[in-house]
């Protein structure tokens, strides 16, 4: 019966935007090359149109005559529960809805959020992988996916506040901004929730963070589970809503940002006038602005590169204000990667992968382009703005026994402060 | 008594020799009988020298008795023969070699001039060829063309009875011809549709090209059997290409040089008429290598597309100025509007079921709402 | 039954019977998929939507296929890139610019223009039977593309190919007399009317739809379609 639910999902999902997707696609197969999973790899399973297949399944074989006909005469074949369950590995797994995929296609298909699509059938099913359902049932029970408590954060924060001497407010009535941190700055880079809260306290911002939203990780949104999407977004929205905050911010996160600022208002209701922003967004702001002074050239001693986020950039569109940053921090030291901006190579550990232990010979194999990218400028740093990545990149560089340095932008913009 | 042979005949009417000689040379040329797979096939009897076979014929062999029956016509084919400028060679076959009964060139008329053809008939029971031109019509039993009160069916079915041989001269004899275009209110049809018993032989063309005609006549008259034909009854030395295949303004549509009105600049320039109607590709026939009075011309090297007339129904053949591409049927406007409107209609209806689908897939899983992740 | 009779069927009722289903199932397909809801979008937009439409047509159109090593996969798969692209230039050159083609829109439409000189349209046909074949060998060895063609794409390639072969054997009188080649490419012209509502072939028309989603959402987010 998983099999029903999923398609039951897909038969509600299914409108004039995916059907007429569904229908453009010629086959053509040029998806695939965009796929770093299939480059890496060489899979075939893992060509973009094929993660899609079951979709197209059901949508042919309950939507139209044709599909219809072809079941009846053994062309085509239903979706069983097997059939969830190996793509469910390939489309949590070989996955990270980066979107490079609908780049490429010659017909504009939008990929990524038709793959996006599929997994909320297999959420729906039940058939998602294990690790992946285990951080989604964290954050629903404890409100974090690293099981991350309440006491855990406050006392963590405190620790952050006192450790690197700078001041963090919890749950400050009226603030303009309330900034919404992630689990994985809390406990695998604490040194960027500083940086962050040093350069909102040095623009001299009217900022807060909160108990009830302190966590802007969505993996509802990573299993594409909606209600527990709307959940995890929910609680933040409470928290902005109670603290009459003017807006959001998300801090060094990309799926995040994605979901709060391109998803949330199409499934949910979203406070009035709250405005959702980036971390990149902002400390542009205000350096241009003049609220914050930064060193030039702070960062010239060694090449640095920077690395685009797909939901932050290829699918945000915050391109330029990274630079900027970083052509004045490093005028003489940037060198972009090729390819970069919205062509930009997904570090292979976001949508969710990362959390997933199967997955990471898979994340590896993708991460070994990365690798070929920074040593092809010789890179002697990486920076980027979103942390997932950065964990990513972390972890990477150790595997493949590489010396670049992997940093956040806020982290480095927070020590060239004047 | 035995009849007198063609050769004595032209003898006595004071042919020499040598008229003789180049008069076999023409006809033999005229009947294409070089190409003619029974001159092959003798080998050494005829030799390398066809005009010798038919010498050879018009000395040993009569008369050759003929039947012009003339249906639902407009006596154009009988025209183009008896106008022709030759010097008299169609003259000298139709008057020298036969013609017994021909209605629009005889002087004879009336009740007597068909007893005459019926006297001839029996006369020469089995022997004689019967050449028809214009279309029999089967329509309300053949009542629309009656002759001396009888129909022309009961007429042709009478003479081709005894006829050794039918050759059909024109379109309308071969296939029907302009009396046969849409909506054919008189049932009419090629010959060798109502005569199915007798050797026959088409000779299509609007009007058919004399030579043709009396070439086709000679060739029975010397071989003693009807040439060889294509699919259509059409002898293969005069039908056997197309107009394109021997068109002099083949270099031109190879190159893409068209002529896109009758006045201008490609018209001038003698450029292919393909865009002004231009049927050759598909019209078998010998106007362009054979032409028309003695090769002096034929239709496209005056300048207009050809007509297509040698083959069946050109009168419906989408139009003489339509491109040879463009389809003969086109659903009218109102029969698209027709198909997009229903079509929409059922894509519609099937949209609306899909989307009670969609409803109940909502109702039973959580409330349906309206996400979708762009 | 003669050649000359099958002509006429395929040229006459059974064209204008074939241009109605093609008409008839491409309105079908187009309102079926319109009217499946389109939710609205309550997300606020960055940047503008129509801009970012405009920029992706004129990237498709404009850009790519005379620049094609632009897109970074190009080099990954150029085949499918040239061959492809030579193959939709020939289709859509041969059937609105090529002589003939052109006096069949004419006399369904009811106005002409110009064309290009036949011996370049012989070119392009060549040249698009011969990136059709190219395509061919390379479904059949790709791996992924082996994967995820199913039977329906075999029969499109091959009622796209016959009419290029039959067309081109037709305008150089190869093999059979003209009225048969004429014949057979009629009959493979009006079964491609026919199937086209029924497949994929009719991405030219999902084109635009996915096309303009596509550039509106980059729009939305100001970034380069």
């Amino acid at each position: 019966m998983k099999t029903q639910s999923a398609i039951n999902t897909y038969v509600k999902e299914i409108g004039g935007w995916a059907a007429s997707q569904l229908e453009a696609c010629t086959r053509c197969g040029l998806c695939a090359d965009a796929c770093h999973f299939y480059q890496a790899t060489g899979n075939p399973e893992y060509a973009p149109v094929w993660k899609t297949e079951l979709f197209r399944r059901a949508y042919e074989q309950r939507f139209t005559i044709a599909g219809r006909l072809k079941l009846a005469v053994g062309l085509d074949r239903r979706v069983t529960d097997e059939d969830l369950k190996h793509w469910s590995t390939i489309v949590y797994e070989a996955c990270t809805l980066c979107n490079k995929c609908a780049m490429v296609c010659p017909m504009g298909i939008q990929l990524g959020p038709l793959i996006h699509e599929v997994r909320s059938g297999m959420a729906a099913a039940g058939v998602v992988p294990g690790d992946l359902m285990s951080a989604t049932m964290k954050q629903k029970e404890v409100g974090s996916p690293l099981g991350v408590t309440d006491k855990n954060w406050a006392e963590r924060m405190e620790w952050i506040g006192d450790e690197w001497e700078v001041k963090i407010p919890v749950d400050v009535q009226g603030a303009d901004t309330l900034v919404g941190f992630t689990s994985i700055e809390l406990m695998k880079f604490p040194d960027s929730i500083a940086a962050i809260a040093k350069i909102m306290n040095k623009a001299g911002e009217k900022w807060t963070t909160s108990y009830k939203g302190r966590e802007v990780v969505n993996f509802g949104f990573f299993e594409a589970d909606e209600e527990l999407t709307k959940l995890f977004l929910s609680r933040v929205f409470e928290a902005a809503k109670e603290l009459g905050v003017k807006r959001i911010m998300i801090s060094e996160c990309g799926h995040a940002y994605d979901a709060f600022r391109w998803t949330a208002a199409n499934i949910m209701d979203v406070p009035r006038g709250v405005a959702i922003t980036h971390i990149a967004q902002v400390m542009h702001d205000f350096w241009k602005s003049g609220r914050i002074q930064l060193k030039k050239g702070a960062y010239d001693d060694a090449i640095v590169t920077f690395h685009d986020s797909c939901k932050i950039q290829r699918r945000g569109g915050i391109i330029k204000e990274p630079r900027e940053i970083l052509k004045w921090l490093a005028p003489r030291s940037f060198k972009e990667m090729t390819p970069n901006k919205e062509q930009s190579l997904c570090c292979g550990g976001g949508g969710g992968v990362i959390s997933i232990q199967e997955a990471d010979p898979l994340r590896f194999a993708v991460f070994g382009m990365k690798v070929d990218q920074m040593k092809e400028i010789g890179a002697k740093s990486v920076c980027m703005v979103c942390s997932n990545c950065r964990l990513q990149f972390t972890e990477g560089v150790a595997h493949f026994n590489s010396d670049v340095k992997v940093r956040g932008l806020s982290e480095m913009v927070s020590q060239a402060l004047e | 008594m035995a009849e007198k042979t063609i050769y004595q005949q032209l003898k006595e009417e004071g042919f020499s020799r040598r008229d003789f000689m180049k008069f076999c040379g023409l006809l033999s040329g005229m009947m294409g009988l070089e190409f003619a797979a029974p001159v092959k096939a003798l080998g050494a009897l005829a030799g390398p020298n066809p005009a010798r076979m038919v010498a050879e014929a018009l000395v040993s062999k009569p008369r050759l008795p003929l039947i012009w029956l003339e249906l639902q016509d407009c006596a154009g084919c009988t025209e183009a023969i008896s106008r022709s400028q030759s010097p008299s060679l169609v003259n000298l076959v139709l008057n020298k070699i036969a013609m017994d009964y021909q209605e629009t060139l005889m002087a004879a008329a009336g009740f007597q001039a068909e007893q005459a053809k019926l006297d001839t008939m029996k006369k020469y029971q089995g022997k004689y060829v019967l050449v028809v031109e214009g279309s029999p019509t089967i329509g309300d039993n053949g009542v629309y063309c009656t002759i001396g009160g009888r129909s022309n069916l009961d007429l042709l079915r009478e003479a081709a009875e005894g006829a050794a041989a039918i050759i059909a001269t024109g379109n309308c004899a071969s296939f029907g011809g302009i009396p046969k275009a849409q909506p054919n209110p008189t049932g009419a049809r090629g010959v060798w549709e109502v005569i199915t018993d007798r050797p026959i032989v088409n000779i299509p063309g609007c009007p058919a090209i004399p030579e043709v005609t009396t070439g086709t006549i000679a060739h029975f008259l010397v071989m003693g059997q009807l040439p060889k034909t294509d699919n259509l009854h059409r002898p293969l030395t005069f039908y056997g290409h197309t107009i394109h295949d021997h068109c002099l303004r083949r270099p031109f549509y190879e190159a893409g040089k068209f002529a896109d009105a009758f006045r201008g600049e490609g018209a001038r320039e003698g450029h292919c008429l393909y865009k002004l109607g231009c049927k050759g590709p598909t019209t078998y026939n010998a106007c362009s290598s054979l032409k028309w009075e003695q090769g002096l011309s034929f239709p496209v090297q005056s300048g207009h597309p050809c007509l297509g007339c040698s083959e069946p129904s050109f009168w419906d053949g989408g139009g003489f100025y339509q491109g040879q591409s463009a389809p003969l049927d086109r659903p009218s406007a109102a029969a698209i509007g027709t198909a997009a409107g229903v079509g929409a209609a059922l894509g519609i209806a099937m949209a609306g079921a899909n989307s009670l689908k969609k409803r109940k897939a909502g109702k039973t899983t959580a409330p349906p709402d309206q996400g979708s992740t762009e | 039954m003669e050649w000359t009779d099958i002509l006429r069927f395929f040229r006459g009722p059974f064209f204008a019977v074939s241009l109605i289903i093609f008409v008839g199932g491409m309105a079908y397909r187009m309102f079926r998929i319109i009217l499946l809801g389109w939710p609205r979008d309550r997300v606020e937009s960055r940047g503008s939507k129509a801009v970012g439409i405009v920029r992706t047509y004129l990237k498709g159109v404009v850009l790519f296929p005379f620049i094609p090593w632009v897109k970074r996969t190009f080099g990954k798969n150029s085949l499918t890139y040239i061959a492809g692209g030579l193959f939709h230039l020939s289709l859509v050159l041969v059937i609105f610019f090529a002589t003939p083609h052109m006096l069949v829109w004419k006399s369904l439409l009811g106005f002409g223009w110009p064309t290009l000189p036949t011996p370049v349209v012989d070119w392009l046909a060549a040249i698009g039977i011969i990136s059709l074949l190219v395509l061919l060998v390379n479904r059949l060895t790709h791996p992924v593309l082996k994967l995820i063609t199913k039977s329906p794409v075999w029969l499109n390639w091959t009622l796209v190919f016959l009419p290029f072969l039959t067309g081109y054997f037709m305008s150089h009188h190869l093999l059979f007399r003209y009225e048969v080649l004429f014949s057979l490419h009629m009959i493979t012209v009006d079964v491609l009317l026919i199937w086209i509502p029924l497949g994929r072939i009719s991405h030219f028309l999902f084109y635009f739809f996915s096309r303009t989603i596509h550039g509106a959402q980059a729009g939305k987010r100001a970034v380069a379609p």
